[in-house]
């Protein structure tokens, strides 16, 4: 027997199966995210200088204060250390001008964690992803103070964005656009600082998608049906729809924020119709509109039509004909 | 376009067969006291034939299949009966058989005599008689599969190779080592059903058995060796299906409903032993793994072995674990006494150590949906699991419940641990209770 011994009849487990689990947890996940986000953030700091690294802490503090102040008031076990709230305030510093006074960083902040996060019950259950809700109301209620473009320094003068030559009518790229490579590296350009450089934005997608954090067919497929409709519209003229994809936030809320867990389709299918439908919404608000910040709504449009996606895309269960129909919502 | 599927159906879990997965086949050595459930198949317990002092050989039927859905028990060793009452085994309390061995090792008489023309029906009686059941760990009877209702043909014959539980490396070594007796047992099914389509399923990290198998099947064309991704639960029995025939096996329906039939490796290398050898089901291979243990191994095992004497078979434990579990770490069921008995359906002993098995703290739902993901039967896992805790057990149903075929691969990935298998199985019990009321 004593060989056997080591069998401790009190010291073994009973749980039920299975009996391993991912080593994946979600404040792992979300620590992936950030640290994707670093890339971004260090073509910010390289373009639009040290102001950047402020604005992000401002973004990151004022979001985890407000999530803890929130839950000790609720008697709340609190979930700062899901590093959830450290994201959204990094993806909205990440998508203001260099300009942005730091009271509009924490006034965003409170909207987003208070009333778009918590107010519906936290991570999961908030219908809008917090960031780019924060960033909208930003838009439409402060529009000086976060609208007030300026090329990176040292020239710092107030420039318009690239899309405001674009949109309004314009199915051509005017002479006044940067380069496209200028657009994909993110020289000289104004906007939104996380924004600026697509080749940081796409290595930070790559690193998601290999770490399996986000879907890619998101992105993919939001960018791609821009392409399309602005390729359509541009009497498939490649710069103008190029233009558009390098363009505004669209890169970076493609990669960031349509595929946000909480305020995006569980389905499979819902995804693709999710991404499909984000393109087209972002396409029609810059063509038809005068309003360069598509994106957001679009995404915040989306965002609504989440339940209604994943009701009728529930996936084909194996060996039934028909997709499974929910009576209620989940 | 694999960019656009993005499903996986399935998970990479890791497969933790490195320790094992090269290590011939080794003879346990045979205990003094061997123990054997009445009940270690789906079905009625089997009556006792034998009484306390009765003397036994090897292949001596001491408990007779009870009804159709039921399989005779042989004594795998010779000597004495010396018990018989309700004792601890893999499923609770149950009443068992114990026979004291002599070590003399004497056979009772075979299946079948000598020289005796076998025909289709007597071939099936013999697989009857001999008391084989699914060894995968279903342990359905297999005469009773082998006799599906004549108007469905079965066309398809699938041999079940792919082992896909973590640690588990019993079926990879019985076709490395007997790939030969193996397709023998193959051409012994196709005298009694006749598919005209054969496939053996490996995972592609079998390598080492698709050459033997290729190699002991040689120029017969219709047994078909087939290499399946290592994605977890390639194994079961409707991924097996839809994998490699397209078809899927309806709503609460059998494989032959879609004209298959599954059978395991181990089963049919005792269909081999039965209508070949004239030897009944007294022995099978177990692998006893995990960290725990100090000298991991794939053991022939007389049937009605203590689990414990596997464990000094293999060398005792280099630390102490934290769970011993009765089948794989997906699937299987967790046991506390190692003096339960080896039975039928085996297939593996795992033992892992204390921090493998510490669940982190549940955290909230962050809709990753990778448990819709990695679901192999396309389930919204999570929202089954919600429905239940919400005590909605309509929704549950309406959400595929049912279907679940309790793989483990949602709880496994979910990044908030939330337990949601438990809640499906839950679930499950209710909806069954229900229908049962009504």
């Amino acid at each position: 027997m004593e060989k056997t011994q080591l069998l401790n009849k009190d010291k073994l487990s009973i749980d039920a199966a299975p009996h391993l689990s991912s080593k994946r947890s979600s404040s792992w996940i979300m620590q992936q995210v950030l640290i994707a986000l670093l890339l971004p953030t260090a073509a910010a700091v390289y373009f639009f200088g040290w102001r950047v690294l402020l604005m992000v802490a401002v973004g990151i503090l004022s979001c985890v204060g407000f999530e803890y102040l929130f839950q000790k008031w609720k008697k709340q076990k609190t979930t700062i250390k899901d590093y959830s709230a450290a994201v959204t305030g990094m993806l909205l510093a990440l998508s203001l001008p260099v300009t942005a006074p730091l009271w509009s960083l924490i006034v965003g902040s409170a909207f987003a964690i208070l009333i778009v996060k918590q107010l519906p019950g936290g991570i999961g259950r908030n219908v809008f992803n917090p960031a780019v809700a924060a960033r909208v109301m930003l838009k439409v209620f402060f529009s000086p103070w976060i609208t007030n473009w300026i090329t990176p320094v040292p020239d710092a003068v107030s420039t318009a964005t690239p899309l405001e030559y674009i949109s309004d009518f314009t199915p051509y790229v005017p002479a006044e656009v940067p380069s496209l490579m200028d657009l994909f590296l993110g020289i000289g350009l104004g906007g939104n600082v996380g924004e600026t450089s697509k080749l940081a934005i796409i290595l930070a997608l790559i690193y998601l998608a290999v770490r399996k954090i986000i879907n890619i067919k998101i992105p993919i497929l939001f960018v791609a049906t821009v392409a399309i409709v602005t390729s359509i519209y541009g009497n498939f003229q490649f710069d103008y729809m190029m233009t558009h994809v390098l363009s505004g936030t669209l890169i970076f809320a493609a990669t960031f924020m349509a595929t946000d867990y909480s305020s995006g389709p569980l389905t499979p299918d819902g995804k693709t119709i999710f991404a499909i439908g984000c393109g087209v919404l972002t396409a029609a608000i810059r063509i038809l509109f005068n309003f360069p910040g598509g994106v957001g709504i679009a995404i915040l449009i989306m965002n609504a039509c989440v339940p209604m996606i994943d009701k009728h895309l529930a996936p084909r269960i194996y060996g039934h004909r028909k997709r499974p129909v929910r009576q209620r919502s989940a | 376009m694999f960019l656009l599927k993005g499903k996986r159906e399935g998970a990479q879990t890791e497969e933790r067969k490195h320790r094992t997965e090269h290590r011939p086949i080794e003879e346990a050595s045979v205990p003094s006291t061997l123990i054997y459930p009445l009940s270690m198949h789906i079905g009625a317990p089997a009556t006792p034939l034998v009484e306390e002092g009765d003397k036994v050989k090897i292949g001596t039927l001491i408990a007779e299949k009870a009804g159709f859905v039921s399989a005779n028990i042989y004594s795998s060793v010779s000597g004495e009966v010396i018990e018989i009452s309700d004792m601890n085994t893999t499923n609770g309390k149950g009443p068992c058989i114990a026979i004291k061995n002599d070590f003399q090792d004497e056979w009772d008489e075979p299946l079948f005599n000598e020289g005796e023309e076998l025909d289709r029906e007597r071939k099936l009686k013999i697989i009857e008689k001999a008391g084989i059941v699914g060894m995968g760990g279903a342990t359905f009877p297999t005469s009773v599969k082998l006799s599906p209702p004549p108007e469905k043909k079965i066309d398809t014959l699938i041999i079940n190779g792919a082992e896909c539980e973590p640690y588990s490396t019993a079926d990879h070594r019985l076709m490395v080592e007997y790939a030969k007796e193996l397709i023998e047992g193959v051409r012994v099914l196709l005298e009694i059903v006749s598919a005209t389509n054969v496939y053996i399923a490996v995972e592609s990290n079998g390598h080492e058995s698709v050459e033997a198998l290729k190699k002991a099947i040689g120029d017969s064309d219709y047994i078909q060796v087939k290499e399946l991704p290592t994605i977890y639960p390639q194994g079961s029995e409707k991924n097996l299906i839809k994998n490699l025939t397209g078809r899927e096996v309806p709503p609460g329906g059998l494989p032959a409903d879609v004209h298959v039939m599954l059978m395991n490796v181990a089963t049919t290398y005792a269909v081999y032993e039965a209508v070949r050898l004239g030897k009944p089901l007294t022995k099978r291979i177990t692998t006893v793994s995990g960290e725990p243990i100090k000298d991991p191994k794939n053991l022939w095992v007389r049937i009605g072995t203590p689990i414990e004497e596997l464990i000094k078979e293999c060398d005792g434990f280099q630390s102490a674990p934290g769970k011993m579990i009765h089948g794989g770490p997906m699937m299987g069921k967790p046991i506390t006494s190692g003096r339960v008995p080896v039975t039928k359906g085996t297939s593996v002993i795992t033992f892992l150590e204390p921090e493998e098995v510490t669940t982190d703290e549940r955290t909230a739902c962050i809709r990753c949906s990778e448990c819709l993901n990695v679901c192999p039967v396309s389930l919204q896992p999570i929202l089954i699991s919600n429905a239940y805790e919400n005590g909605d057990i309509d929704q549950a149903e309406q959400l595929g419940a049912m279907d679940c075929i309790d793989c483990g691969n949602c709880s496994y990935i979910c990044p908030s641990k939330i337990p949601i298998l438990d809640n499906i199985r839950s679930a499950k019990i209710e909806i069954r209770s229900r229908k049962e009321k009504k």
